[in-house]
């Protein structure tokens, strides 16, 4: 195929299947833990982190992963106050997210298209090295989720019968949130928020609305995010879309499909 | 002579200071069939939690004389509504969690965690719904399942919270029987609460009521349901 022959095609490839191995399966949990909405609201804080190192002139990676964990570590943690739903929490956190890395971004020094790529990311400017980083990072998050899948799912499921067994809930939760937060801010510093965010939901969301049991949806989100990401790069090449937002595209025309499909079966 | 597995030692509970439950000096015998009986929201769940370590005592003390002090192995089975139905699990992966304890970290469920699982839901007559999906079964079945993820665990008591909320007579029935069964078959202590009195009229063997005040008064069935006991628990007679 042509579309191989071109060494940067090689990277985006690479890029879309790195991203959806390591993001796909995480999205199983996302769901099922409620959670979708704090990816989103991660993803705008790191991007404001990464717009913040940048206008201070400090390494923009470090501090968004720094600033994405602590965000989920701290998400996690919080529940319904007596006043006020959790839910509305993560909704400011998101809009003010938004505004302070537009707002820090204006007062930078650099180019704002050089910002808008470090902030956002772009799939089609994925550097090596981060190739390699978001290698071996996804390689560690799929294989903490491989083996410690009995403890990420009782934990989950049943916390009290977790505890009553004797299984650290606090520990597994802290270690559940700091695999997602690393493949988050990675994910996001490697091809943006936007399709972050998508591939932590839709896979999963698509999955649960099919799969008739845990290890099928596994393997369906697997799945559909490889095929997803797979076409988008390819379609975008062949009818000159952006490449991100045509993977999204795909990503939600294969919940939609899945989802109908999932309705149908009853 | 009987052998205490559970004794509860001026035992208060309650979350962040608040006292949910006061005073409380009891016994659980090893091989007792123990009905925990009282309104809605007075603590019964509180103390199932207390006595499984998930809820520390703010006063008092749990203790378990039995065994060195070291606490038994207790098979919990929670109120059924609590689990989340968009886990697409089967009634043995829901099972096989009662195994959870037992295997070390990071490491998955073996074949023969997973034949203990199947022989316990054969136990609680769901051999042929093992590959069903739990959130497909009914409520009697639901609860059969969870009783099931309990024995899994190979424990020396049962502890049950609401085992037959929500269900028809028939259901409740069937489901008490099993209890039944499995604690003289196997000498398991069974230790259930509920807000129903007819479970508890027909199957438990002794009784602790939680009274208006937090407190709680427990003895034999006959004792404990008789008119004069159940003004006192919950008419303030106390």
């Amino acid at each position: 195929m042509d579309l191989l022959a071109i060494p940067f095609m090689r990277h985006v490839l690479f890029a879309g299947v790195l991203v959806a191995l390591g993001l796909a399966p995480l999205s199983v949990y996302v769901v099922l833990r409620r959670i979708v909405f704090v990816g989103a609201a991660v993803a705008e804080i790191s991007s404001a982190g990464v717009a913040l190192a940048v206008l201070l002139q400090y390494e923009p990676f470090a501090v968004a992963l720094v600033l994405t964990v602590l965000t989920f570590l701290v998400l996690s943690r919080v529940a319904d106050s007596p006043r006020l739903p959790l839910e509305a929490l993560i909704g400011m956190l998101y809009a003010g997210g938004s505004a302070a890395a537009v707002l820090l971004i204006v007062k930078a020094p650099r180019g704002e298209a050089d910002i808008v790529n470090v902030l956002f990311g772009n799939i089609l400017t994925v550097p090596v090295p981060l190739l390699w980083t978001m290698l071996v990072a996804f390689a560690l998050v799929i294989a903490i989720q491989y083996f410690a899948y009995k403890e990420f799912l009782i934990v989950a499921y049943d916390p009290d019968m977790a505890r009553a067994l004797g299984i650290r809930v606090d520990v597994w939760n802290t270690i559940f949130y700091v695999t997602a937060g690393v493949a988050v801010a990675i994910a996001i510093r490697g091809v943006g928020a936007l399709l972050t965010f998508t591939m932590l939901v839709a896979p999963g969301a698509a999955a649960l609305s099919v799969a008739g049991s845990l290890s099928v949806a596994f393997v369906v989100a697997t799945s559909l995010g490889l095929t997803c990401s797979l076409l988008g790069i390819f379609a975008s090449y062949w009818f000159d879309f952006p490449t991100g937002p045509t993977i999204v595209a795909f990503l939600a025309l294969g919940f939609a499909a899945s989802y109908g499909w999932g309705r149908l079966k009853g | 002579m009987a052998i205490n597995l559970v004794r509860g030692r001026d035992l208060t509970l309650g979350y962040r200071g608040r006292v949910v439950l006061d005073k409380l000096d009891f016994t659980i015998e090893r091989g007792d069939f123990l009905g925990v009986m009282g309104p809605n929201g007075s603590g019964k769940t509180t103390l199932i939690k207390a006595i499984l370590g998930l809820v520390p005592p703010l006063r008092g003390a749990i203790e378990f004389p039995g065994i060195n002090g070291e606490p038994p192995r207790f098979g919990y089975v929670p109120q059924r509504e609590r689990l989340d139905p968009h886990f697409p699990l089967s009634s043995l992966e829901v099972a096989v969690m009662g195994r959870y304890g037992l295997i070390p970290a990071m490491r998955a469920a073996s074949v023969r965690d997973f034949e203990m699982a199947r022989s316990c839901l054969e136990r609680v007559r769901m051999a042929d719904r093992v590959d069903v999906p739990y959130r497909q079964l009914s409520g009697g079945q639901q609860q059969r399942v969870l009783i099931a993820r309990a024995l899994a665990g190979e424990p020396e008591a049962l502890l049950l919270d609401e085992p037959t909320n929500g269900m028809d007579v028939q259901a409740e029935r069937a489901i008490m029987e099993l209890l039944l069964d499995l604690q003289r078959e196997q000498s398991t202590t069974i230790v259930f609460v509920t807000h129903l009195q007819s479970a508890i009229e027909h199957f438990a063997r002794r009784v602790a009521l939680i009274t208006h005040r937090g407190g709680m008064l427990i003895g034999d069935k006959q004792t404990m349901l008789s008119p004069g006991m159940l003004a006192r628990a919950y008419a303030g007679g106390e």
